[in-house]
């Protein structure tokens, strides 16, 4: 007899097929990366998070304006870098249930909360949800900043970087941070250290996304600089009305004309 | 004279006192030995002709070859011994494919004269290891016709490796008449057709025989056609144009 | 187990190849030839240089484009330098295009069996004045075109030459056709445009972009010659004439 049971957790009942149509040569379809540079940086009065905006599959650009700065609560954002979809979905199911907590306990969130939400879930997956992180936020306690590795490995730090592009980024970091930095001061570090990833990592490009986010206000400062504009074509690549050959034209009428005739007796609606 | 010349003219590859390398001396003179061979360069092409000498009548007068093709648009007349110019013929023709090969061209004229004559100097005692040498000079001159971007040439190499390029050039036997003969008569505008009954006069002046179809060989390089020898049947009508 | 003993199967490997990024084109004229590459050269997600050339000029008729492993690439237009310059000694004249076509094919397929790691454009001016484009794979299969893309962003640039020089999939307007060959001041547009879109969407191209002109002996050089960051390259006059053009490309 057939069981319908399905136990808690992942259903690895795909894997012995799948170990097979690789062998056979058939690889598993890829998904997109955001091979990425990711950074946070903690000053005087909060946590400025920053993003580069390109998402890449293999050597293309998929997008070349995405956002990885994702919406955890009002003072708690997250930069994902990584496996897209996972970092998405990730991001979205913890805000999902930090606003469940939120509503449940009647408090404002702390960042620990998501920090160990996500860093319980990413190591229930070990490894397999592809999504390195950056998390920070204010809460009662004062600002926090994390970082959260595929495997769920945490990290509190002054200042992080993350992605493909971390190791620009942190030179950038290394060199310049301070404690007790400005908003000015912290806001152009970030945007520094994202520039870094953004010219010098081929996994990183486009523009630049910042956070700040202090105890009584978030500013998502979306497409803060734009160093990449897309510069313009030499030729209009505008094509003659027929240039696409047809072999036969067919033309139908949609419109259904349609005869409605009144039988027996109106239905009583007063 | 000879006393002097006895300390040095065994070695191939020792100089005089004087400077100079009997052996190849005397290779330029087993030349003067050979038939009369003759060459014309006209605008239209280059005429290469030949003596053969058909000493007896039991001999297979066709079988006598002094003019081989090296390439389509390259043609050779020797003149002294013809056994070591096979030798020679041979490098040609490898140098001529090999460029054809790698540069999907044909070979110039001068180019191919210049591979023959840097074979021509690689005698002497062999070095270890080093494949197979001539133990002495190469016996033989040769006129090598042909046509390139250039157009018609006629180089003429000799055993020291020389090599020059001529309007009309003889060597062999008769080539002292011969060349005089071509410089009083050859002139720049000359047709082809010219050419070959120049080729033939000046052979019939110099050869002991009586010229005729079977103790001649003629040959010509075009741009048309390249290089061909002629048969016994064109052979005669010239002939019997002369 | 490398653990030193012999009581298990060792292997050991080492690949000396790499892939370096960056794209080549070339587009040929009726009377003039444009080859082209992007400066950038890459390894990974890094970037070793923002300028290292891919394209040489070979002679005053002849422009070679080298992309791929990049050691192979520089080893490989030295060598070709090289043996045009004994040719020169040997025959007393520059190697024609058609032959230097031929001589790439030996050189790389004397490598059969462990091959240069790049794919090869050449262009330049044939003996009867006509522009000319020469593809070649690693191993020296080689073709006469009209046009071609090689390199990292060789699919997003290829299909657009093919719509654009050999306008595929267009058809011409009612009573009129396609040109064959176009003017040099759309191929260059068409060169530029194929650079700055390849920047937009592949990763490894971008930073600079050199454009090499051969025109055939007597054509005008109207438009190129005191153009923006035009440059000539010519060492003989009354011959065929070589021209780089330099611009910037996107960074990130």
């Amino acid at each position: 007899m057939t069981s319908f049971y399905s136990g808690p957790g992942f259903d690895f009942s795909n894997t012995v097929r799948n170990n097979f149509l690789q062998d056979r040569g058939l690889p598993l379809p890829k998904a997109t990366s955001t091979g990425t540079t990711i950074v946070g940086c903690i000053y005087k009065d909060g946590v400025v998070l920053g993003a580069d905006t390109r998402a890449t599959e293999g050597p293309i650009v998929a997008d070349k304006n995405c956002e990885k700065i994702h919406y955890i609560t009002e003072s708690i954002r997250c930069c994902g870098a990584g496996t897209a979809a996972d970092t998405e979905f990730t991001t979205a199911l913890i805000s999902s249930n930090m606003e469940m907590h939120a509503l449940s306990t009647g408090r404002k969130p702390r960042v620990v909360t998501a920090m160990t939400m996500l860093k319980q879930m990413l190591f229930r997956y070990q490894g397999h949800v592809g999504a390195a992180l950056v998390l920070g936020g204010v809460d009662v306690t004062g600002p926090h900043l994390f970082t959260i590795a595929p495997h769920g490995s945490t990290d509190k730090l002054p200042y992080v970087t993350m992605g493909s592009g971390s190791l620009a980024a942190m030179a950038v970091f290394e060199a310049g941070w301070k404690p007790d930095m400005t908003r000015e001061e912290a806001l152009e570090l970030v945007v520094a250290a994202i520039s870094a990833g953004i010219f010098n990592d081929l996994g990183s490009g486009s523009n630049v996304d910042a956070c700040v986010i202090t105890a009584n206000k978030t500013e998502m400062l979306r497409n803060f600089v734009r160093p990449n504009e897309r510069v313009t074509k030499e030729r209009s690549y505008g094509f003659r009305r027929g240039t696409t050959a047809w072999k036969k034209e067919q033309i139908r009428s949609l419109i259904v004309s349609e005869e409605v005739v009144k039988h027996g007796e109106a239905m009583d609606v007063s | 004279m000879f006393l002097t010349r006895s300390e040095y003219d065994r070695g191939v590859n020792t100089f005089s006192p004087e400077g100079r390398l009997f052996q190849v001396e005397y290779a330029i003179e087993a030349i003067k030995l050979g038939s009369t061979t003759v060459g014309v360069c006209t605008p239209e092409g280059v005429v290469l002709a030949v003596e053969k000498r058909v000493q007896s009548p039991l001999l297979e007068a066709s079988s006598i070859e002094k003019i081989m093709e090296i390439d389509s648009h390259l043609g050779c007349a020797m003149s002294g011994l013809i056994a070591d110019a096979r030798t020679m013929i041979d490098h040609a023709r490898v140098t001529s494919q090999n460029h054809a090969f790698t540069y999907d061209e044909k070979i110039k004229v001068e180019s191919v004269t210049q591979a023959v004559c840097d074979l021509a100097l690689r005698f002497g005692e062999s070095v270890h290891d080093e494949d197979a040498m001539m133990s002495r000079p190469f016996g033989v001159a040769l006129l090598i016709a042909g046509v390139d971007e250039k157009g018609p040439q006629l180089f003429h190499t000799d055993p020291s490796g020389t090599f020059v390029r001529y309007d009309a050039k003889a060597v062999g036997s008769g080539s002292e008449a011969a060349q005089s003969e071509l410089q009083d008569k050859w002139h720049k505008q000359m047709t082809l057709k010219e050419a070959h009954i120049l080729t033939l006069r000046v052979l019939k002046q110099v050869m002991e025989e009586k010229l005729d179809q079977h103790n001649v060989q003629l040959a010509q390089v075009t741009s048309d056609k390249g290089f061909e020898i002629l048969d016994e049947v064109r052979l005669k009508a010239l002939i019997d144009d002369m | 187990m490398p653990d030193g003993s012999f009581s298990h199967p060792q292997q050991r490997s080492f690949n000396p190849y790499t892939e370096n990024g960056g794209t080549i084109l070339a587009i040929a004229g009726a009377d003039f030839t444009v080859i082209a590459g992007d400066t950038r050269q890459s390894e990974g997600y890094s970037i070793q240089t923002r300028y290292a050339p891919k394209v040489f000029r070979l002679t005053d008729r002849a422009v070679l484009a080298v992309n791929g492993f990049a050691a192979d690439g520089n080893m490989f237009v030295k060598k070709v330098k090289q043996r045009l310059e004994w040719y020169r000694h040997a025959h007393a004249k520059d190697m024609p295009l058609r032959a230097i076509a031929r001589l790439i094919q030996t050189m790389l397929y004397a490598q059969r069996f462990f091959p240069y790691y790049v794919y090869n454009i050449l262009g330049g001016i044939e003996e009867d004045g006509t522009g000319a484009v020469y593809s070649f794979d690693p191993v020296g299969s080689y073709e006469r075109e009209a046009c071609r893309a090689a390199g990292a962003a060789q699919s997003l640039v290829q299909p657009f030459l093919d719509n654009q020089i050999y306008f595929k999939n267009q058809q011409a307007a009612p009573g009129q056709s396609h040109p064959l060959h176009l003017p040099l001041s759309d191929v260059l547009s068409i060169v530029i445009d194929s650079f700055t879109s390849a920047t937009e969407r592949h990763i490894e191209v971008g930073d600079g972009l050199e454009m090499y002109v051969v025109l055939a002996k007597g054509r005008s050089a109207q438009g190129l010659e005191g153009g923006r960051g035009v440059q000539e390259l010519t060492t003989r006059t009354d011959g065929d004439r070589v021209f780089v053009i330099r611009r910037e490309l996107k960074k990130d």
